[in-house]
């Protein structure tokens, strides 16, 4: 008997779960199916602010292919079980691996780790869920591949299919994630699979070149959404540069912001920089140098701004601090370069090359990550706090200096008043730029817990007021920022949820949809 | 001159590569796990120094599987039970783990 599994999918009893696990089991195999509660404890660790029984799954399936993938479908539908699909499951800060909705029961596509093409004329490939950006790195380089992808920070366990599927973010000229992806195969609630773009035609070769296809374009509706379950992935990849060009500009203030912003926007809107250009601040450079924040303040508290200039003083760290790269070859960027030069002059930023970084580790990982090498230096970032606690806090902003140095201020405040940092950074897209702040807590304390949650809750409600909206955000949030994006927009994803999905059974709840 | 340059890089690659199944969740040994997962955060000055400690198997295991603060939890389709086995038990006796 399974039905002891404290957490059932709601409306659905005991016995019926005993028959659904019992019949996914004939599908994938018994050692496929987890149920037991020690099992499924790497399911179960999250960083949000919320009880990790809010989001305990009752089971995990662990398919390895399409057709097993349609036969669970029928299942789910049968005893109207709810199965909530991950990719790598390492979504830290926006859910991890554990469903939106407790109960609901996993899907778990890592064993589908497959790398089904990769054409080096094109510059393109075709993957599965399971694969890694450092599986994808390593074939690459062991098939002498000259080619880079986008990744974004916690790389080495990350993948592209689940980070593209949720529109996360890169560091280098492909940095928009999404907009590099080129085809998608999805499988639908009722079993039926289907081909996006160029793929919906038999024997098509252009289905990871043109992203089209006829008619309504659909693949934006498989990201952010629970209308299918996407199985395989087209994306572009970049040829590796003949020269490569990263280097960090240092700025002293705060208010700097607004100066960095407008001296950037045309040089990334005209190309000069073609990469997402990163603005970090000081607090979040300094725990990926690593700096400890103990050694400058221990009080109760945000830190104060004396104790974030005198890091800044010890160790070299700017109030912000520019990334970005020139990628083309020793002529083009040799021209370039001298562009950079006079903007940095002209703002009063300190230009910082490779040769002068070495030996700095936050300038390293930052490096290695507008190339597209996979690592996990961004993880020091969970040093700063201690305690496992971290939300990600990401309005959208335009790329305007005023706009920036805005929201910057108003979320230092909001964040300040509950005791927590500002640490943050700006992404920039080409005329956006993804304001991301990781929101730090000890999750060992209750009462942070709570601080955290009221946190983020007041930064979103405040930042709607203005008309700011989140790119993306985690589970624990899901249908309250979906509610901030209006009824309209919901109505249609509702009716969306209805026509592709009527038992709602895939991820129901997810970013907010469900019926 | 740009053109030539691009050029250079990628001119020889003409094979459409058909990749298999390669790699993910299906380690050789507890050393390439360590070296393309551990290492990222316990060689690099972001998670604590693991080796050296004597540290006892089955607490590496459970770390492992159920996380712990900041260190992420790792799933039997991430890691199998065999090479988790592997890598604990060259952590907590000092085997090789580095490869070449």
């Amino acid at each position: 008997m399974v039905s002891k599994s404290k957490a059932l999918p709601k409306g659905v009893s005991a016995a019926d779960f005993d028959k659904v696990v019992r019949e996914i089991r004939a599908i994938v195999g018994d050692e496929h199916v987890l149920v037991d509660e020690d099992k499924l404890a790497p399911y179960r660790k999250i960083m949000m602010p919320v009880p990790d029984e809010q989001h305990e799954l009752s089971a995990s399936v662990m398919p390895d292919g399409v057709e097993q993938i349609q036969r669970i479908m029928k299942v789910a539908n049968k005893y109207r079980v709810p199965v909530y699909p991950i990719s790598t499951g390492k979504n830290l800060g926006y859910g991890s691996a554990a469903p939106v909705q407790r109960g609901q029961i996993v899907m778990d596509l890592r064993r589908m780790n497959r790398i089904i093409e990769v054409d080096p004329e094109l510059c393109t490939a075709l993957v599965e869920p399971g694969v890694t950006y450092q599986q994808l790195y390593d074939y690459l380089q062991e098939h002498k591949l000259p080619l880079w992808f986008s990744c974004p920070a916690p790389s080495a366990i990350a993948g592209p299919v689940g980070n593209m599927v949720d529109r996360g973010v890169g560091y280098t000229p492909y940095g928009e994630h999404f907009m590099f992806s080129c085809g998608m195969e999805v499988v639908l609630a009722d079993g039926q699979v289907l081909r996006t773009g160029m793929g919906a035609m038999e024997n098509s070769n252009t289905w990871q070149v043109f992203k089209w296809g006829y008619g309504p374009t659909l693949d934006g509706m498989f990201t952010q959404s629970n209308y299918g379950v996407v199985t395989k992935m087209g994306m572009w990849l970049m040829p590796a540069p003949p020269d490569f060009r990263p280097f960090c500009i240092q700025y002293p203030n705060e208010a700097d912001i607004t100066k960095i912003v407008e001296a950037l926007r045309p040089l990334r809107i005209a190309m000069v920089i073609p990469n997402a250009v990163v603005i970090a601040h000081t607090l979040w450079e300094a725990p990926c140098t690593p700096v400890k924040r103990a050694d400058y303040y221990t009080g109760p508290g945000a830190i104060p701004d004396e104790a974030v200039k005198k890091i800044q003083a010890d160790h070299s760290i700017g109030a912000w601090n520019v990334y970005a790269g020139l990628y083309g070859t020793k002529e083009t960027n040799d021209a370039n370069w001298k562009i950079i030069e006079a903007v940095a002059a002209g703002t009063g930023g300190k230009i910082i090359t490779q040769e002068a970084s070495k030996g700095s580790q936050a300038l390293q990982y930052r490096f290695d990550l507008m190339k597209g090498k996979p690592n996990l230096g961004e993880f020091g970032l969970y040093n700063w706090r201690g305690g496992g606690g971290s939300i990600w806090f990401a309005p959208v902003s335009q790329a305007k200096g005023a706009e920036t140095l805005k929201q910057m201020q108003m979320a230092k405040t909001i964040l300040a008043k509950y005791g927590f940092d500002y640490v943050g950074e700006f992404i920039v897209g080409w005329r956006d730029m993804h304001h991301v702040i990781d929101l730090l807590y000890d999750r060992s304390k209750p009462e942070e817990m709570e601080k955290a949650y009221a946190c983020y809750d007041e930064l979103l409600h405040t930042f709607a007021k203005e008309g700011y909206g989140m790119y993306r955000a985690n589970t624990a949030f899901a249908e309250k920022v979906a509610a901030t994006y209006g009824p309209v927009k919901r109505d249609v994803e509702k009716r969306l949820k209805k026509a592709l999905d009527p038992n709602n059974i895939i991820a129901p709840g997810r970013c907010g949809i469900s019926l | 001159m740009r053109t030539r340059a691009w050029a250079g890089c990628l001119g020889v690659l003409a094979l459409v590569t058909a990749a298999g199944s390669a790699g993910a969740g299906q380690w050789r040994d507890g050393a390439e796990l360590y070296q393309k997962v551990c290492g990222h955060c316990h060689e690099a000055n972001v998670g604590p120094v693991l080796k050296g400690r004597s540290l006892p198997p089955e607490y590496i295991q459970r770390v492992v599987r159920m996380g712990n603060r900041a260190m992420p939890a790792f799933r039997p389709t991430e890691i199998d039970d065999a090479t988790l086995a592997d890598v604990a038990r060259r952590i907590s006796t000092g085997a090789v783990l580095a490869r070449e």
